[in-house]
């Protein structure tokens, strides 16, 4: 599938790529083009160099320099020869190419009134290999639904970057929107076959399912509407108004007018299911919109994630009130949902798992 | 023999002159034809952003020769070879096309030199370069207007006159 990503790289680079593409497919999680430095690959397992004639290497100065041109060459590919019609793009820092792979770019920064209208000059560009982990989410969910009324709580998912969020909330969203309910998620009886809810996706980074031209590259289920690159709190309310969403799914929260417009969400009776950058609820208590939130107790639950490299996802689901409700069998604790969160109330697992996280 | 001999140098002598004659009332044409192309080629990015793969195919239906398959061509060389640099492909095309038409060297540079900078930057950039290389045509279309009026009806005349004299000198 990241063959598509090499389309996109002149043909010096290509041939460098090549031979080692097969055999490091896999485990890829990024390329990192910067002009006259060495050219490198994130695998899971680490980083590695390439030098020409593509072989790996640990010594930085063994390998292959992408050239000014190489670099110019890329930026032409990614734009479609045509960077004036990705001025938004360019101004936000990143592209999205077809198989939902995302592409940041660093360069020299246009400002305009003091605002970055553009970059020019892209001397940095970091592939990063989106792959859908599909069911991911799967063994959290009966911890997530609200039985009584009949959908899922209000969530929020917090992680640290690259451990996972947005593959959750992704994944999250289309077993809610497909109704791919785990066996017993909503006891036995009649509601056992529940069909799916209806989902609505503000994908603000075009990132939860990568939009080609408005068509999601990402399985988000069939009863999934996705609003792409539109600001989410503006994005939350369109969607209210013209979609009827029982779930809303937005990625990254965090501005003032997110709360705003979850708060909004909320009241509306609509359910919310967030991600937030953070190792753990301190991290994320200590961002005044979050923290607005989290002490309304708009949130019911809070899933915490963390991915070690090569391994299946860890991660934990915490109530409200900082109690433990699900873990992964390999789950050490190590993203507590912090002492700040924890009413006074709190229970004494949760205590050894703050004591787990300071041993580490 | 010797008449037939005469009348076809005469004949060669004034469709010489008439061809360059020809040539001089082209490259005027030409270069309107191509100021014309790059104005809505501006439209095209200013307003419409659109690709320019795609703006460039639908400028060349548009277009008449020699400008439309110009631009048509490299539009096919972008789809063709889309890992070499616009700036690259638009020089060759531009080769290629130059040595068929009435344009020359001037015009060339202008247009090549159009060709390293389209598509690299934002909108108002872009339209900034198109109206540059726009302006730069304007002149040399200004000076190609004064060597046509100047020179047209000269050649006209001079391939029968250099005709008739090298008839009469080898007679």
């Amino acid at each position: 599938m990241p063959e598509a990503i090499l389309s996109y790289m002149p043909d010096s680079l290509q041939r460098i790529l090549r031979p080692v593409w097969p055999a490091l497919a896999e485990q890829l999680e990024e390329i990192r083009v910067r002009e006259n430095r060495p050219l490198e690959l994130r695998l899971s397992g680490g980083s590695r160099f390439v030098a020409p004639g593509g072989v790996l290497t640990g010594r930085p100065n063994e390998a292959y320099m992408p050239t000014r041109s190489d670099c110019a060459a890329v930026l032409e590919l990614l734009t479609n020869h045509s960077a004036y019609s990705y001025e938004e793009e360019l101004r936000l820092g990143y592209i999205t190419i077809p198989g939902g792979h995302r592409v940041g770019l660093a360069g020299r920064a246009v400002l305009e009134g003091g605002r970055v209208r553009l970059q020019r000059d892209v001397g940095s560009y970091n592939f990063r290999i989106a792959r859908q982990v599909v069911g991911v989410a799967k063994p959290f969910v009966p911890s997530l639904l609200d039985i009584g009324a009949a959908t899922l709580h209000h969530t929020l998912i917090v992680s640290p970057p690259q451990h996972g969020k947005t593959t959750f909330a992704r994944d999250l969203a289309r077993i809610v929107s497909a109704g791919e309910w785990p066996p017993g998620a909503w006891g036995n009886g009649p509601a056992a076959s529940r069909p799916g809810l209806k989902v609505g996706v503000v994908d603000e980074r075009s990132e939860l399912a990568a939009c080609v031209q408005g068509a999601p590259r990402f399985d988000l289920g069939p009863r999934t509407d996705v609003l792409d690159g539109c600001p989410k709190a503006e994005g939350m309310m369109m969607l209210i108004r013209s979609m009827s969403p029982e779930v809303l799914v937005a990625d990254e929260l965090g501005r003032p007018e997110d709360a705003a417009a979850v708060r909004e969400a909320i009241h509306a009776g609509i359910r919310v299911a967030a991600t937030a950058h953070g190792n753990d609820l301190d991290d994320v208590r200590r961002r005044p919109a979050l923290r607005e939130l989290l002490g309304e107790g708009a949130f019911r639950r809070i899933v915490t994630l963390r991915r070690k490299p090569g391994e299946p996802l860890q991660g934990a689901v915490w109530d409200e009130q900082g109690r433990r409700l699900f873990a992964t069998s390999g789950w050490a604790g190590g993203l507590s949902a912090g002492a700040g969160y924890r009413p006074a109330a709190a229970t004494a697992q949760n205590g050894d798992e703050r004591k787990g996280a300071s041993a580490r | 023999m010797k008449l037939l001999g005469a009348a076809l140098v005469l004949l060669a002598a004034t469709l010489f002159g008439f061809f360059q004659a020809l040539q001089f009332a082209r490259r005027p044409r030409q270069i309107r034809e191509l100021i014309s192309a790059l104005q809505r080629l501006e439209t095209e990015i200013v307003y419409g952003s659109t690709p320019l793969p795609e703006a460039l195919r639908r400028l060349s239906a548009a277009a008449a020769e020699p400008v439309g398959p110009l631009l048509g061509g490299v539009a096919a060389a972008l789809a063709q070879r889309p890992q070499t640099p616009l700036g690259e492909l638009w020089r060759e095309e531009a080769e290629r096309v130059w040595k068929r038409s009435a344009m020359k060297e001037p015009e060339f540079e202008a247009f090549t030199r159009l060709g390293l900078a389209l598509g690299l930057s934002d909108r108002t950039d872009q339209a900034k370069h198109l109206k540059l290389a726009a302006a730069q045509l304007k002149a040399e279309e200004q000076t190609a207007r004064e060597e046509q009026k100047r020179y047209e009806t000269m050649w006209r005349s001079l391939g029968v006159l250099v005709g008739a004299l090298i008839v009469i000198l080898m007679y």
